[in-house]
């Protein structure tokens, strides 16, 4: 093991040697970090409604699937969104409210489902935790509501349940609500892509191939500005 | 070592021709020009809607190179907090001087895990240390999982564009890559039909291969976390299934904190690939119980990279997040394609940072492959002044050649030395221009131009002309009317 020791002394060493001149020590670095220049818009400019309205159309550019509905309409919506799909094996994160399961269709609670299940499933529904206007991206962050994160990618079809109040116009408004840093999370814009051959944009090479989403307008319920 | 053998070429500056005979076969290869030229014109006309789109461009650019530059001038400290980090959340860090420590460590952690077969997310780092026939030759089989990796990886072909790396190829050699190598004769060259084909390939192994090796686009040293970002979601899958991930990471890839990405994601796939975001950003730390792998192991690359640490002009090298826009909108590499650079980096990023990786030993002739338009700069999206380094490194070449005795007594050297003897004095320079009309005459045609030149007069005249020497010199002219005309001002 002596080797691998003596590589980290040395690269951080050579290193060392290299930026002596413009290192900061520890106590200095967060102020200089500090300073480093933030003229970038951080904070959205646009109303509730036309921040929900750019969500929505940045979402179907990624050929999501759009619908939008009320907190109490939501297990309804739900139900309408699967029946349409025409599938029937669904799995859910089992932190997921027991009022969007609807009736008539075979729910698979994840409890340490086996990958082999998971796979079986034809699709799966989630919540999130926050949407990104500006770029039509939804923000997992794996909680019990959100699933682990094989949930979310093995199956076709996935139907994503977001909040008014968790849509954001800008990312940097994202990163304001992140009070820690996540251990896990996944952004995704769109479904699973390539344009690996000659350009061409080609929808479904490994993640889910189809995106639903259901916007539940909700304000009021929450600040949506923090 | 397996590439000395290999059938097909490999990107490693050490055996790679210069740049000027390795472009010759790119130039006379018209398929190859259009296919490059056409990907090319797609991502940029895409690119430059999107950043038209962003009226905080510039200062997102100004954020990104601060920060960049930041974590740089303090790469010691964050490395370390990285490694703290991600080692309380269960993670392992391994440092790697060079290449082949960095293939040892990894065959080793291959072998503690019985691993005979591994699946690859895109990394170019790996490319970069020759990985995958390394692991070949060692008995594990290597399966790559980006579908521009699997066309290069089946057709045994070398990546040419960091992002889009088998752009050089069109759908018809696709599909004849794909119908040889998966068994499809029937196969079409629809690009969704390619596409399926991969995702059914790949489906099996993605679930029963335990082990995978990534790449990383950035390490977080606030967090210890890695992400990583991409389209396909293949990713994801070699992020989440295994047991067992392995991380390759050059030790620039650092930024300080979380909150940094608000500003990396923002110009990183605008720059790449021309959407306002990829499909999938990914991001882990250390090892999460019940979700993803449980066992976690990041090799942090040095490879040549403190080397450049050192010159504060060239250390903006190492702030390249690699987008790839510089090569996009690069006049020589949409001529010439990535495999002419004769490394896994090509393009103006590749120029300057391929010959600095290599210590200066090798790769000499790319900061030449550039004509400093400055096209690479203007769309960086962490503005690495790339023209800078370029002329900065054709000095370091230029000192290097000048202390050889070949070289001292090249013709262009000694032409050079001449000239700077020449052009001390005046009395010896208004000789010298005397001389040359006299002996240029003989080649300057009635036009007043210099078609072809004898000797090594030719390597210029072979590509352009030269204009012949007027009769008289500006500054016999001013002597002969200079003060005539000063009276007649008067």
């Amino acid at each position: 093991m002596s080797a691998p020791v003596q590589s980290r002394q040395r690269i951080l060493d050579r290193i060392r040697t290299a930026t002596l001149s413009v290192a900061k020590d520890a106590s200095q670095l967060a102020d200089v970090y500090a300073a480093l220049p933030r003229d970038y818009i951080r904070r959205g400019k646009l109303s509730a409604e036309a921040r929900l309205a750019l969500m929505i159309e940045r979402l179907r550019e990624y050929d999501a699937e759009v619908v939008e509905s009320t907190p109490a309409a939501l297990p309804a919506s739900i139900a309408a969104r699967l029946a349409l799909s025409g599938k029937h094996t669904f799995v859910v994160p089992h932190g997921l409210p027991a009022e969007w399961l609807a009736a008539g269709f075979d729910w698979k609670i994840d409890h340490e489902l086996t990958t082999a299940e998971i796979e079986q499933a034809e699709g799966v529904v989630t919540a999130a935790f926050c949407g990104v206007a500006d770029s039509g991206t939804i923000v997992l962050h794996h909680s019990p509501a959100e699933g682990r994160r094989v949930l979310t990618l093995l199956p076709d079809w996935h139907l994503c349940i977001l909040r008014a109040s968790q849509v954001v116009e800008t990312l940097p408004e994202y990163f304001n609500r992140c009070q820690q840093p996540p251990a896990l999370a996944t952004y995704i814009s769109g479904p699973s892509a390539t344009a690996d051959i000659e350009m061409t944009r080609i929808k479904g090479v490994h993640g889910p191939r189809f995106l639903h989403v259901i916007l539940v307008r909700d304000q009021g319920a929450r600040p949506t500005m923090n | 070592m397996s590439h000395a053998t290999s059938t097909h070429p490999v990107l490693d500056p050490l055996f790679a021709p210069p740049f000027p005979q390795a472009a010759l076969p790119m130039l006379r290869n018209p398929q190859l020009r259009k296919n490059v030229g056409h990907a090319i014109d797609v991502i940029q006309a895409k690119r430059a809607k999107l950043v038209v789109e962003k009226t905080d461009w510039q200062q997102l650019r100004s954020t990104g190179s601060a920060i960049r530059a930041h974590a740089l001038e303090n790469l010691g400290a964050y490395l370390e907090e990285f490694e703290t980090r991600c080692t309380a959340a269960g993670g392992t860090v391994h440092w790697a001087a060079d290449a082949a420590e960095a293939r040892q460590i990894i065959l080793d952690l291959l072998r503690k895990e019985n691993a005979g077969e591994v699946i690859k997310i895109k990394t170019m780092t790996s490319a970069e240390i020759q990985l995958n026939p390394f692991l070949q030759a060692a008995g594990v089989n290597v399966f790559e999982t980006d579908l521009a990796e699997i066309i290069l990886q089946l057709g045994e072909e070398e990546p040419s564009h960091i992002v889009v790396p088998a752009l050089h190829i069109n759908r018809s050699q696709v599909r004849e890559i794909f119908a040889r190598s998966m068994g499809l004769k029937d196969l079409s060259d629809d690009p969704h039909a390619l596409t399926a084909a991969a995702r059914t390939y790949l489906r099996q192994k993605f679930l029963t291969i335990p082990t995978a090796i990534s790449g990383a686009n950035f390490l977080i040293a606030e967090t210890g976390g890695v992400a990583v970002v991409e389209s396909e979601g293949n990713g994801r899958m070699c992020l989440t299934l295994p047991r067992t991930m392995i991380t390759l990471a050059g030790i620039e890839k650092v930024v300080p904190r979380f909150q940094d990405l608000e500003v990396m994601l923002q110009v990183l796939a605008r720059s790449a690939t021309g959407e306002r975001m990829n499909p999938y950003t990914s991001l882990w730390t250390g090892v999460t119980p019940g979700d993803g792998p449980q066992r976690f192991h990041v090799v942090l690359l040095d490879n040549g990279r403190s080397s450049i640490l050192t010159r504060p002009k060239q250390r903006q090298t190492l702030k390249c997040i690699r987008c790839a826009a510089c090569m996009n909108a690069c006049p020589v590499y949409r001529q010439t394609g990535g495999h002419a650079y004769g490394s896994v980096y090509p393009g103006p990023i590749g120029a300057i940072l391929t010959p600095q990786l290599m210590q200066m030993h090798h790769a000499q002739s790319l900061p030449f492959a550039s004509s400093l338009c400055g096209a690479c700069y203007e769309v960086c999206p962490v503005k690495i002044n790339i023209p800078e380094v370029l002329l900065e490194l054709r000095a370091q070449v230029v000192n290097q050649e000048r202390s050889q005795f070949a070289r001292f007594v090249d013709p262009m050297y000694l032409g050079l030395r001449i000239a700077n003897l020449l052009f001390a004095k005046a009395w010896s320079f208004h000789a010298a221009q005397f001389m040359g009309r006299i002996g240029l005459r003989f080649f300057t045609r009635k036009d007043g131009w210099i078609h072809s030149l004898p000797s090594i007069g030719a390597k210029w005249t072979q590509t352009r002309d030269l204009r012949g020497l007027p009769s008289q010199t500006f500054h016999g002219w001013w002597a002969a009317r200079g003060p005539k005309s000063s009276k007649e001002a008067k």
